[in-house]
């Protein structure tokens, strides 16, 4: 395993200590147009690190509760979703949802708008202002804010994204369950010369236009790298790995598995969103407690269908 | 596993009788906006084999659109070029992988995307439901013609052989990949994947994920509009261009897509106008219709096409 960079936990104890002087201050709107019978949509707004005002979507489902939660901490794209593009949005009945944007995100780009591709390299040469120092702060403030509300059961709280989720999981206590699709920031310096492929790509386009910051570059990787957070995460976790033979199979991610402390499932890709994204919704359900996860599937995912194979809807 | 759809689903779109004519209308509107291209080296994306330069350009209404454009370094006088077209949430990739494979490529950001918002931003939710009452400024009449005018903009290029153009692109990138390949003939081939955009007051009862959820979003809070939306989205279906296609033309399509529903693939692919069209159906995906599978398909297809050889299976 990766020894971890001098100077790795107080990098990240100042960074959270600097978080922590900004109270969240959160704004929540009722935002009717997504709001239904079973679900009620919020907007809000927080404060994080910088001082920065983010944005995100808070969905909570109709009842008393206590409900399970799934938190979407902030992803690589531009676009702020509700839930993820295909999950059925009857998953709104059962799960708090809280997907959040974080700085440079649509809601939260003012005043700093990012570019895709682009972020990834934004400040990387100097590890004290890369932007995904202030990123990590966000999505640990979405979390904060998260465990605040009333409606959650906190024994059931799913954090779900690419490494971010893991990075969250490790830096504030809370998460009890993790499904994560390393992409980032594992082994980053050594594995993007072997890709072409974006995002990783970016930092071989960086690299080949400034070469003198490499090390520079290594040196801020370091910071988060997923191996060295990976024995402070404790929660049960589910790890997407890449189809066998892939840049970020179960192979090479079996370094993070090892050092990952809690309960690990590792899932090959099948190549397919409907076998992965069955996978993950099957495996949240039963984590959860919740028996029937065919009322919360896609349409076309349930096993319910009339004979001419149309869905039948439960809703 | 869940059944698949079927193939005989009889899809409720029709089409408007003045349709040819709102679009020919589009048509004439966009082409009298001069292009005003401008082509920026990027030297952070280029390398030895690959030029990058962001592309921007004017469309209706005078929207400057950004792109990506690519062409190999080492390349013919004239080369084959190939037209990328974005999903609905994703930020238009740099097509280096185009140009690796010997075509001049172009991704382009329509409006209301990354670097093409300035002037146009309804936001994401929001763009498929933005002004939807109305066809006359319903968000995808920009959008559609955005698309076309990127064919306007290769066809400008001294360094694109114009007679070899394709289009391509999956989920909104398919639909776009339908409706260009409809509007403009100088397409000579096209690939749709998971075709969106098509058939949608049939994927909203079909399917209740987003985006298409954001029509019955809308419809729940606007029930008295639902006349109207109807009426708007007929002219935007992409089942109602299909007819126009003539160029070669392969369709894939998931048959468990928890997106597009694979029902109005089948509707789209049954109205195609081509004689050449070809569809693949992959029973047990998702939304990704079978790319892992499926990608080779349309790298032989264009290379038949547009670079005139055969790629060894």
């Amino acid at each position: 395993m990766a020894e971890t960079r001098e100077g790795f936990h107080e990098y990240w104890r100042e960074t959270l200590d600097a978080l922590a002087r900004y109270p969240a201050c959160p704004e929540v709107d009722l935002l009717p147009l997504r709001s239904t019978a079973f679900a009620t949509l919020y907007g809000v707004r927080l404060t994080s690190l910088g001082p920065y005002r983010l944005f995100g979507y808070l969905s909570i489902p109709a009842g008393t509760g206590p409900f399970p939660a799934i938190y979407y901490p902030p992803k690589y794209q531009s676009v702020l979703e509700i839930i993820p593009q295909g999950t059925a949005n009857l998953i709104r009945s059962r799960y708090i949802t809280f997907a959040l944007a974080g700085r440079g995100q649509r809601n939260a780009d003012t005043p700093y708008a990012a570019m895709f591709p682009g972020l990834l390299t934004e400040g990387i040469d100097r590890e004290e202002s890369y932007i995904f120092r202030g990123i990590v702060a966000d999505s640990v403030r979405g979390l904060q804010f998260l465990l605040t509300r009333r409606e959650l059961d906190t024994a059931r709280v799913v954090v779900t994204g690419n490494d971010l989720a893991l990075i969250t999981a490790a830096l504030r206590s809370g998460a009890t369950h993790v499904v994560a699709a390393a992409a980032l920031f594992y082994r980053t310096a050594e594995l993007a010369p072997r890709t072409q492929a974006y995002p990783l790509e970016e930092i071989n386009d960086y690299l080949r236009l400034f070469p003198a910051r490499a090390e520079a570059v290594r040196r801020t990787l370091a910071y988060y790298d997923l191996r060295a957070f990976a024995p402070r995460i404790t929660a049960t976790t589910l790890l997407m790995a890449g189809a066998p033979g892939t840049l970020l199979d179960a192979l090479a991610l079996r370094p993070l598995v090892t050092a990952l402390q809690g309960l690990v499932t590792v899932h090959d890709s099948e190549q397919s969103l409907y076998k992965d994204g069955l996978y993950t919704e099957q495996w949240m359900a039963a984590q959860c407690g919740i028996t029937d996860v065919q009322s919360i599937l896609p349409e076309h995912w349930r096993e319910s269908r009339d004979r001419a194979g149309h869905p039948q809807p439960s809703a | 596993m869940p059944k698949p759809a079927s193939a005989e689903y009889r899809s409720s779109v029709r089409k408007p009788d003045d349709f040819d004519a709102f679009w020919d209308d589009v048509l004439r509107q966009a082409s009298a906006i001069p292009l005003e291209a401008e082509v920026i080296p990027d030297p952070l994306r280029t390398s030895e084999e690959i030029e990058v330069f962001q592309v921007f350009y004017s469309s209706i209404e005078h929207v400057r659109i950004a792109a990506w454009y690519c062409r190999p370094a080492r390349r013919m006088e004239r080369t084959p070029a190939v037209m990328l077209l974005p999903g609905y949430q994703m930020d238009p990739p740099i097509p280096k992988e185009w140009a690796r494979k010997g075509y001049i490529a172009l991704s382009v950001a329509p409006r209301g995307k990354l670097r093409s918002n300035r002037q146009f931003n309804p936001g994401y939710p929001n763009l498929l439901t933005h002004n939807i009452v109305d066809r006359h400024t319903y968000a995808y009449r920009g959008f559609y013609a955005d698309t076309w005018r990127g064919i306007d903009f290769l066809l400008s290029r001294p360094e694109v052989e114009p007679t070899r153009l394709g289009v391509t692109g999956s989920s909104q990138g398919g639909g776009l990949t339908i409706t260009t390949a409809a509007m403009r003939p100088e397409v000579r081939a096209a690939a749709a994947g998971a075709p969106y955009l098509c058939g949608f007051m049939d994927a909203i009862e079909l399917t209740h994920t987003y985006p298409y959820e954001e029509i019955n979003d809308y419809l729940r809070l606007h029930p008295e509009s639902r006349r109207e939306v109807e009426e708007t989205v007929a002219y935007f279906d992409g089942i109602n261009f299909a007819d126009r296609i003539a160029c070669p033309i392969i369709v894939n399509i998931g048959l468990q897509d928890n997106v597009c529903p694979p029902e109005t693939g089948y509707a789209l692919f049954n109205r195609i106008g081509a004689e050449d069209k070809h569809l693949y159906p992959y029973d047990g995906h998702g939304h990704d219709a079978g790319r892992a599978r499926h990608s080779a398909i349309v790298d032989r297809f264009f290379a038949h096409h547009l670079l005139g050889r055969e790629v060894s299976r």
